[in-house]
């Protein structure tokens, strides 16, 4: 019988196989733990938020303790003061972008802006809304929704200046070129092709700033505050999903604590909604 | 061939084809020097010997010629380049002439032999315009190989010697003929053999225009003497 | 540096001593040259010798990047086009530019085509769909498209892409058309249909082209120039040229003996 002869590099190659193993099976693990915690979440936001999904939720107000009551003004209220922010804050965002990509990337004040752009994306949300408390709120005299607005936008425009920038230096600049030799003006240029271009981009950007603002609280602790009642006066404290759960989760009542999780409920799907839905803008481009 | 192209291969490619036109050359050469001395010597055999090597001559200059369109057809050549696979093409068919001239003198030889009439003949002229002839296709081959210029003028001019001498010997034949008709025939065997050995300095002389056209890349065939010298200054 | 020109055609773009610098490189080095009016004029060279930069004078395009600047005159219908003072808007309407890679805009097929158009006139819809039709025949990709208008330009193959590009070249109706590198991202037969194309463009045009592949020059070109590290070495008709270039080393680019 003859000695079996082990090629060196097949022993090198089952040495590589096994180390592969053992790293792929450790991703896996932490892929595992992670996922775990998160499905334990969305689980736990379903056993016991699902029962709050009644139609008094959405046609009711929040109710005193003990009462019978819906979120009605909070969604109301959160609806209101996201899209205001997102109204206020996009194009602005949009714009200064268009500025950092497109008109002086390199020059000073690009630089700075950058630099102010990256502290106040890091920020922490209650900062910014201690700030506006100081600047609004404190000179109104008043909590009021427009301090939220304000609050709230404070946080959209750091996030989609610095998605916009990021999509529109993706765009090549050899689209540009192509426009310009045509006899195109700069802002043609800009708006007809590089923003078309990078308009996917710009869009998910944004919409991933809207579900970061959707549950935002602390910014709303210090300036809109909360309304029992229902309101649309913008000048006035205005309930927010957020600051509602806030509010009845840490509270001793029954009732109060389950529309605290039916606003979970609303907030985690809603969020997870809109981050599908960027998703799905960005792969249908490519 | 000065420097080297940036593709070896293209390099050696060239080289060969070059070298088989020498070989070919050298190959006529020799024909023509049997040619010439069955011619001196009323040699059968010698005669007899430049008729076989004819079919070498032929298939050389087909596997030339294949070669010179695998060149072209692969390397897509330019400028220098260019001209000389021309040049190579058109003087391999001068050379595969001046073999065919070659035998037509040898199988005249033969003929003269049988007949036994030459002998009589004023054939010492045919013999150094033969000399003639056969080094100027030596000095054209050795012009060709070094790619001289002033040596290619030089071998147009002493062609154009040959054609005056060819037609001094003609106009001599003619008289001849004049005066004893019996010696038509044999005449007309000798005019034979000289437009033979005037075809084939000629053959030489366009080898001559080739060298020209490749190194100057001006198209001197057809062109006169004074024109060429001040065309290749 | 002497002055290349081609005789007894109609100059249609003068360059009169012009140095381009990326920065601190001197990248053209007291260019002269005459481009002939309705001819094609091929830049050829190895890589980094300036065809490119040289080209993109011409429009102005380096004006877009603040570190190139350009020194000379360019001397375009009897102005210098350097120093006008008119838009550059006005210039690029006048020399078109197509670039070696496709770039069709995030839009239709029938809008790519109109988006020069409309920068500078007024057509109503019908004029605008002859327009439209005019310039994809000449580009040769009327048959393939014109079912198919509304779609993106993105869904074209390479090839088509670039006619894409060059019909939108030609529908604002330049007078000199430049073209870098068109063919060197597109397979042999869409090269061969760009190459059919340009040898009809000469008629109505001034078309400049740099190549890099010398057989394209060879085929297309009626004037060749050869230029080496920002020099011009070589400008003449493009027979004369590969056949029995003037210069050395222009004859060792073109034979390769390069190196």
């Amino acid at each position: 019988m003859n000695a079996v002869t082990i090629d060196p590099r097949e022993q090198k190659y089952a040495r590589r196989k096994r180390v592969n193993q053992v790293a792929v099976g450790l991703a896996l693990a932490a892929m595992a733990f992670g996922l775990f915690w998160l499905a334990w979440i969305l689980v736990e936001t379903v056993r016991l938020g699902v029962s709050g999904l009644v139609l008094s939720t959405f046609t009711q107000m929040t109710p005193p303790p003990n009462e019978v009551g819906g979120l009605a003004n909070a969604i109301y209220g959160s609806v209101l003061m996201v899209s205001l922010a997102t109204f206020i804050g996009a194009p602005i965002g949009i714009m200064a972008g268009i500025y950092l990509a497109e008109y002086d990337p390199h020059g000073w004040l690009a630089s700075v802006t950058r630099f102010v752009n990256d502290i106040l994306l890091s920020a922490p949300s209650i900062v910014i809304g201690l700030f506006v408390y100081a600047v609004v709120v404190a000179r109104f005299k008043t909590f009021s929704g427009w301090a939220g607005v304000i609050a709230l936008a404070l946080i959209v425009i750091p996030v989609v200046i610095r998605t916009t920038e990021n999509m529109l230096q993706l765009v090549p600049p050899g689209l540009r070129e192509a426009a310009y030799a045509l006899g195109a003006p700069k802002w043609k240029v800009i708006l007809s092709i590089t923003m078309k271009a990078a308009r996917a981009g710009v869009i998910t950007g944004i919409l991933l700033a809207v579900a970061r603002i959707a549950g935002e609280t602390a910014p709303l602790l210090f300036t809109a505050l909360s309304n029992q009642f229902w309101t649309s006066n913008l000048g006035e404290p205005m309930a927010s999903l957020p600051v509602t759960i806030f509010k009845f989760a840490m509270s001793p009542y029954e009732n109060w604590q389950k529309l605290a999780w039916a606003g979970v409920f609303l907030i985690t799907f809603a969020v997870l909604g809109l981050n599908i839905l960027a998703r799905v803008l960005t792969r249908h481009k490519n | 061939m000065s420097d080297k192209h940036l593709s070896s291969q293209f390099d050696s490619e060239l080289h060969s084809v070059s070298t088989r036109v020498m070989e070919l050359g050298g190959l006529v050469e020799s024909q023509l020097l049997n040619a010439i001395y069955a011619l001196t010597h009323f040699s059968d055999e010698t005669a007899d010997r430049v008729i076989q090597t004819e079919d070498r001559v032929d298939s050389m200059e087909v596997e030339i010629d294949h070669d010179l369109s695998s060149i072209i057809a692969r390397r897509q050549p330019t400028a220098r380049d260019l001209r000389l696979l021309i040049a190579i093409s058109k003087t391999t068919a001068n050379l595969e002439r001046v073999g065919d001239e070659a035998e037509k003198i040898a199988r005249m030889v033969k003929s003269i032999i049988r007949s036994g009439s030459a002998r009589a003949l004023p054939s010492s002229e045919l013999r150094i315009a033969a000399g003639q002839a056969s080094t100027l296709l030596r000095k054209a081959l050795d012009a060709f190989a070094r790619l001289d210029v002033d040596a290619a003028v030089s071998i147009i001019r002493d062609d154009d010697e040959i054609d005056r001498e060819f037609d001094g010997f003609v106009r001599k034949l003619i008289t001849y003929m004049m005066e004893d008709p019996r010696t038509i025939s044999p005449s007309l065997d000798l005019l034979f053999l000289a437009k033979a050995i005037e075809r084939i300095g000629d053959h030489a002389k366009n080898v001559a225009e080739f060298i020209i056209y490749i190194v100057k890349g001006t198209d001197v065939r057809h062109t006169a003497i004074e024109q060429i010298e001040s065309a290749v200054k | 540096m002497e002055t290349l020109t081609p005789t007894r055609e109609k100059s249609k773009i003068s360059v009169k001593d012009l140095n381009f610098y990326y920065g601190k490189f001197h990248a053209l080095k007291g260019i002269n040259l005459e481009i002939p009016e309705n001819k094609v004029t091929a830049f050829i060279g190895p890589s980094g010798c300036g065809k490119s930069t040289l080209l993109r004078v011409f429009n102005r395009m380096f004006e877009l990047y603040p570190e190139q600047r350009a020194e000379g005159r360019i001397v375009l219908d009897g102005e210098d086009l350097l120093t006008s003072k008119k838009d550059v808007a006005i210039l690029r309407a006048k020399v078109g530019m197509v670039f070696q890679k496709p770039t069709p805009f995030p839009m239709s097929i029938y809008d790519n085509i109109a988006f020069g158009v409309k920068l500078f006139e007024n057509l109503n819809a019908t004029d605008m769909d002859e327009r439209v039709e005019w310039a994809l025949r000449k580009a040769a990709l009327w048959g393939e498209v014109k079912d198919k208008l509304r779609q993106g330009g993105s869904s074209l193959s390479g090839g088509q892409q670039q006619r894409l590009c060059i019909a939108r070249g030609i529908a604002i109706k330049p007078e000199v058309l430049l073209l870098d590198e068109p063919c060197s991202a597109l397979d042999p037969i869409s090269t061969a249909k760009v190459e059919e194309l340009i040898v009809e463009l000469k008629q109505d045009y001034t078309v400049v082209i740099v190549t890099h592949n010398m057989q394209q020059a060879a085929r297309c070109s009626d004037y060749t120039a050869y230029m080496y590290l920002g020099d011009l070495i070589e400008f003449g008709a493009t027979e004369q040229m590969f056949f029995k270039p003037t210069r050395k080393e222009t004859e060792d680019y073109i034979t390769g003996r390069f190196g």
